[in-house]
């Protein structure tokens, strides 16, 4: 058997990592590999004696497999919107082939140099590598404008990764999703190449204005839905995804599909989701009926959904376990906030049309604090008993 | 009869149940008294090698409470002691005469026993051996005979995998039965909670008298005693409850009865690498070979109890004395190559990420197999779908890692015993021994008072 050839190979090459000998110090990388190759064997010493099948690295695979179509939308889109920019023929073939090309070594970057870190961490830790990284990586990248220079790619990834995650102790520990932080790090770092106009097709002298950054410079008397048809986009163009923006984010049919694979497989709450668009829902809702007076224009809430990074950040960024709130009521109330924050910053904050990375961190922080309460709700109602006498 | 339904919690369905058949062994010419199954109570033995023994004979004391003994459930000699680091108590090897002579104590009638002193019951049951078969919550150990429990759980159902069923067991004891709950009743000034099954059928349950009957129904751990006593009487900072097992009423029963100690057990024999799967009659302390009755296979684990809440005895070790079933199943640890990226159409999860979750589970085949490395909580809202216990696990592990001793007795630890979290460490796909993690917290509280 081929697999018995190669796990003999494997056991032959851990011999240079084990105790003593000269690779001891990249025990962590060995061992990775080894179980990616194969399952790890371990066996129960102890009740319970039997396990069930999955493991977190099935969870992450689950979540890279749902980022498979919003990657895919990513790769195309980017080609499609270049290829536009520079009058080319836009085809599929032609679009997915520039799109390969822009995309891919974005990808590469952040999976090489936030996997370098992790391995670093885990080295010198001493512990094992944690599978959390195939999802940051790809999750980062995919929050990316396409023609991002590399180099950046390469200090978000390092700030989401260093900054986000390891200092705390690495996954499981972080208290803001590290793919977000990194992505926050580039847009205060660098926010010329982050958003404005220029960014989005990577040929000079092409320039338009994402449906956000539309939205930031409305006339005065238009409504903002008629700035945005103005602006050339519609509804179902901002649904199916074909306008510029990040490389993940500009599919909302995408970002749903995964978001069933999600929901079938059951790794995502879907309490923070529907809390999500419950918040944004009755804020977009609520500023159309009370008239206020608001910075940018109101726009009807399913606008609101289909704009920016919402459906994105929504399912894959708020969703993630660990720096989400862990209750089952603190997880309405954090996605309730983050959808409803959104509607407040994209119409009453006149600096950053981008809402949903800074609602969805600032959540991460409050997290703690909602699950807090409701705890101490918990322990309330269990008192009379748990005191008594 | 109050009906609890227990709506969390889950049930595996594991390969390999017991008939309902009852076989009755022969006496088996050795036996096993494992004192680690009363752990951490510390006993000083009261009989050396060689020295001949009687049904009921008090083989070792409590070196607390010295009037706590515990007695040899065969007539023989004592063949061997089994010493451990710094000569800890393991366990005794007695070898059996054949006689089955017994130690007499008192009769009593079973109309005096509701009239008994509780000091009489006590001193009875102390004598007799009786006792250690209670057992206490919190800290899941034997009872202290100082305490006054505020009630008392009889646990005459049990949801874990492969459970031997207890129609089977309680068939025929009726009169035992009764006089075991009559004599329990005198212990505390509370309730005698008698919890079983809504689906039993023996007539020892259904027609208990003078005690709280409660009907649970629904799932693993529906049947577990850390969920009767939530559900009827949970425990607070302070308070007492004391538990025992139908088949140990039956035993304070009899030697109230007939005066003597009453050493048969029913195992139920389950799990897929068993042969011959029924249910079966023995003395405590028989060997797991013994009632297996198969060859020895180094591809299998013999557990004594269930795969969720029993102990790796091996095969030629005794089967646990709370134990009532032995279960056998594949060892595995085979490892598979790419195993995580498969589509997984037979591994069995409770989660909906592998294939074999499109179609309902029945008989499947488990083995030993941990499936994954060690890794911090990243799924944290599966813990407490698996459990009957209205505690917020995730929090409550946190507050065990933080050393926050008075946040884990607010967030109801006091409650709380490893086997109650069995499944969440079954589920757990960081593979956190949720269990272990409980029962850091269990020490900590009882180290530090």
């Amino acid at each position: 058997m081929g697999n018995d050839l190669i796990r003999k190979a494997m056991d032959d090459l851990g011999k240079n990592f084990s105790k003593g000998k000269p690779l001891e110090k990249l025990h962590p990388l060995y061992e990775a590999i080894d179980g990616f190759l194969f399952t790890s064997g371990a066996i129960a010493r102890k009740a319970p004696f039997v396990r069930d099948a999955w493991d977190l690295k099935r969870v992450m695979v689950i979540v890279v497999l749902a980022l498979i179509p919003s990657t895919l939308f990513g790769i195309f889109n980017a080609g499609y919107q270049a290829q536009n920019a520079l009058g080319l023929a836009h085809a599929w073939p032609d679009a997915v082939l520039r799109g390969l090309q822009i995309v891919l070594p974005v990808i590469f970057v952040s999976y090489a140099v936030g996997g370098f870190w992790e391995v670093l961490f885990a080295c010198v830790r001493k512990h094992e590598i944690n599978e959390g990284f195939f999802v940051t990586g790809l999750l980062f990248a995919l929050t990316l404008p396409p023609h991002i220079p590399l180099w950046q790619v390469a200090a978000g990834v390092s700030f989401g990764v260093v900054v986000g995650k390891e200092i705390f102790g690495g996954t499981g520990m972080n208290i803001v999703n590290p793919a977000l932080a990194g992505r926050a790090f580039l847009f205060f770092a660098y926010p010329a190449q982050m958003s404005g106009e220029a960014v989005w097709y990577g040929v000079d002298g092409v320039t338009r204005a994402t449906p956000l950054a539309t939205m930031a410079s409305v006339p005065a008397g238009t409504t903002g839905v008629a700035a945005l048809h103005q602006a050339g986009y519609t509804w179902s163009q901002l649904f199916y995804g074909f306008i510029p923006g990040s490389i993940g984010e500009t599919s909302k049919l995408a970002c749903l599909i995964g978001l069933a694979f999600l929901l079938i497989t059951g790794v995502a709450s879907w309490r923070i989701i529907a809390g999500c668009v419950a918040g944004l829902v009755s804020v977009a809702s609520l500023i159309g009926f009370l008239h206020v007076k608001t910075v940018h224009p109101v726009l009807p809430f399913e606008w609101h959904l289909v704009l920016g990074g919402f459906a994105f950040g929504a399912i894959f960024m708020a969703t993630d376990p660990v720096s989400a709130s862990a209750t089952r009521l603190g997880r309405w109330i954090y996605g309730f906030l983050i959808g409803a924050l959104v509607v407040f910053i994209r119409t009453f904050n006149p600096a950053y049309p981008e809402a949903v990375m800074l609602s969805i961190l600032l959540m991460n922080i409050f997290a703690p604090m909602i699950d807090h309460y409701v705890v101490e709700g918990h322990i309330n109602r269990r008192t009379p008993r748990a005191q008594a006498k | 009869m109050p009906t609890v339904i227990i709506q969390k919690g889950r049930d595996i369905p594991l390969k390999g149940r017991a008939s309902a058949e009852l076989k009755a062994l022969p006496l088996p010419s050795e036996c096993i008294f494992p004192f680690l199954d009363f752990a951490p109570r510390q006993f000083r033995l009261l009989i050396k090698e060689g020295d001949k023994v009687l049904v009921g004979s008090p083989i070792a004391e409590d070196r607390e409470h010295p009037g706590l003994v515990l007695v040899s459930p065969v007539s023989g000699a004592v063949k061997h002691v089994n010493r451990g680091d710094k000569r800890a108590l393991l366990s005794i090897t007695l070898s059996t005469d054949g006689q089955q002579t017994p130690v007499q104590h008192q009769k009593f009638s079973p109309e005096s026993l509701i009239a008994l002193s509780r000091e009489a019951v006590m001193e009875q049951l102390l004598k007799g051996g009786v006792w250690p078969f209670l057992r206490q919550r919190p800290f899941s150990r034997t009872a202290n005979p100082l305490n006054t429990p505020k009630s008392i759980f009889v646990r005459a159902m049990n949801t874990d995998p492969l459970a031997p069923d207890l129609d089977v067991i309680l068939n025929g004891v009726e009169r035992e039965f009764q006089a075991g709950l009559d004599v329990l009743k005198r212990l505390t000034p509370g309730n005698v909670y008698l919890c079983f099954d809504a689906k039993a059928k023996a007539r020892a349950l259904t027609g208990a008298s003078h005690v709280e009957s409660v009907a649970f129904s629904g799932p693993h751990p529906a049947g577990n005693v850390g969920t009767h006593i939530h559900h009827c009487d949970p425990v607070g900072k302070g308070d007492v409850v004391w538990f025992m097992e139908a088949q140990d009423v039956v035993r304070a029963g009899r030697l109230f009865l007939d005066g003597v100690f009453y050493p048969s057990r029913i195992i139920a024999v389950t799990g897929e690498g068993a042969s011959l799967r029924s249910h079966v009659k023995t003395v405590l302390g028989a060997s797991v070979a013994y009632v297996l009755g198969d060859k020895k296979d180094d591809a299998l684990r013999y557990i004594s109890g269930s795969v969720l809440s029993g102990s790796d005895v091996g095969y030629d070790g005794g089967v646990g004395l709370f134990d009532a079933q032995v279960t056998v199943i594949p060892a595995g640890g085979a490892r598979k190559f790419f195993g995580w990226l498969m589509p997984m159409f037979k591994d069995y999860s409770f989660s909906r990420t592998v294939a074999s979750a499109l179609a309902p589970q029945r008989d499947v085949s488990l083995d030993t197999e941990v499936h994954g490395g060690l890794r911090a909580v990243v799924v944290n809202d599966l813990y407490d779908e698996l459990n009957a216990i209205d505690v917020m696990t995730y929090f409550l592990i946190k507050a065990i890692y933080g050393h926050q001793i008075e946040e884990m007795i607010r967030l109801g630890i006091l409650e709380c015993a490893p086997e109650d979290f069995a499944l969440a460490t079954f589920a757990c796909p960081s593979k956190v021994d949720v269990g272990a993690v409980i029962q850091r917290g269990l020490d900590m509280i009882e180290k530090e008072g």
